[in-house]
């Protein structure tokens, strides 16, 4: 660039940095702000309540599936996963880190089961870590509900 | 800066020292609002006039985006580490909030290559402007390429932060400001 056209580039430069710095609102923004503010412990407790409730739904859910599977088989002793379930739900309650599936009986199904179990201490970590992550409570109810899928198969299978 | 406590003019309200603010960040993180009253009172012409420039000068726009702005950053505050500055920290959650909301809006950000390619500003000479003048013609620029020259040319970025910060090309990032200038040259010269 030649003299000119530098002097020139130079001013054109210093000229948009004048438009720097801070320029007040016209108005005060807190009261918006201040009503959308949520204290973190009540975001604590709500993410808690949040995990806490879909996990009650999946315990009662799995209950209420396998006492209706039992009634059709007439007689015979409650399958392995009924009693998985209803020793955690009787020994942990409320407890939603006790909680112990049983594993289906076919390894390909019983390695999945391993998988989801492992994301779903992760996912609960992760809440632990980051509660007011309301995504991760969604991503904690869809594996739990796989994962109650898969102990439908020891009936099925 | 937040950690400067000496105040050069005695007229001027002294900036609040490092300690402090870092005091602050730590009671408004456990969720005193008080304190977070204190961070916005302190931070929002900075985080305001950064925002206002790169959505053109749109106050109803700019002021939404501030409030949106803050609102994530009291979200965030117990993930602020302490090892850096708190209003770079702010500063930059701030313009990813206008990036994240321009990204949004990238079906209205249609440029004219036919246009761009024809500008030439080795032909535009210096022309002094108001900085009424000068805020519009940053306003009328197409908004990526509006967003490329406020934060190269006005808040001091380089090319490498805003590739990432708008998810392009260092080699884009160049092109865009390139044409911004050359279209702000253009207006301006118009305009005279």
């Amino acid at each position: 660039m030649t003299g000119p056209n530098m002097n020139d580039e130079i001013r054109w430069r210093s000229q948009l940095r004048q438009l720097n710095g801070p320029v007040q609102p016209a108005r005060d923004l807190w009261p918006q702000i201040d009503p959308r503010l949520q204290t973190p412990r009540r975001r604590v407790r709500i993410a808690s309540m949040a995990v806490a409730a879909s996990l009650a739904i999946v315990c009662v859910a799995s209950l209420l599936l396998l006492r209706a599977r039992s009634h059709q088989s007439d007689r015979g002793s409650a399958p392995a996963a009924v009693v998985a379930i209803a020793r955690n739900v009787q020994t942990a309650p409320g407890s939603h880190t006790a909680l112990v599936w049983a594993l289906p009986k076919n390894p390909t199904l019983a390695a999945a089961a391993h998988d989801l179990d492992d994301a779903s201490t992760q996912l609960q970590h992760a809440l632990q870590q980051h509660p007011d992550a309301v995504f991760l409570v969604g991503l904690l109810n869809r594996t739990n509900a796989q994962r109650m899928r898969l102990l439908r198969e020891p009936f099925t299978g | 800066m937040d950690g400067i406590a000496i105040s050069m003019n005695p007229g001027l309200p002294e900036a609040p020292t490092h300690s402090a603010v870092s005091a602050l960040v730590r009671r408004a993180a456990t969720g005193d609002r008080r304190a977070f009253e204190q961070i916005y009172r302190d931070h929002v012409g900075r985080i305001y006039g950064a925002i206002l420039r790169l959505v053109g000068m749109d106050r109803a726009r700019a002021e939404d985006l501030t409030q949106v702005a803050f609102v994530q950053a009291w979200q965030k505050l117990s993930s602020f580490r302490h090892e850096s500055a708190f209003s770079t920290w702010l500063y930059r959650l701030g313009i990813n909030t206008a990036l994240m909301d321009l990204r949004s809006r990238r079906d209205h950000d249609a440029l004219d290559p036919a246009q761009l390619e024809s500008i030439d500003l080795g032909e535009v000479p210096f022309c002094a402007a108001e900085r009424g003048d000068l805020e519009r013609a940053v306003s009328a620029l197409p908004p990526r390429a509006r967003a490329v020259l406020v934060l190269h040319d006005i808040e001091g970025w380089k090319h490498e932060e805003i590739s990432v910060e708008l998810g392009m090309a260092v080699g884009s990032s160049k092109a865009q400001l390139h044409r911004a200038r050359g279209l702000l040259r253009l207006a301006l010269t118009a305009g005279t």
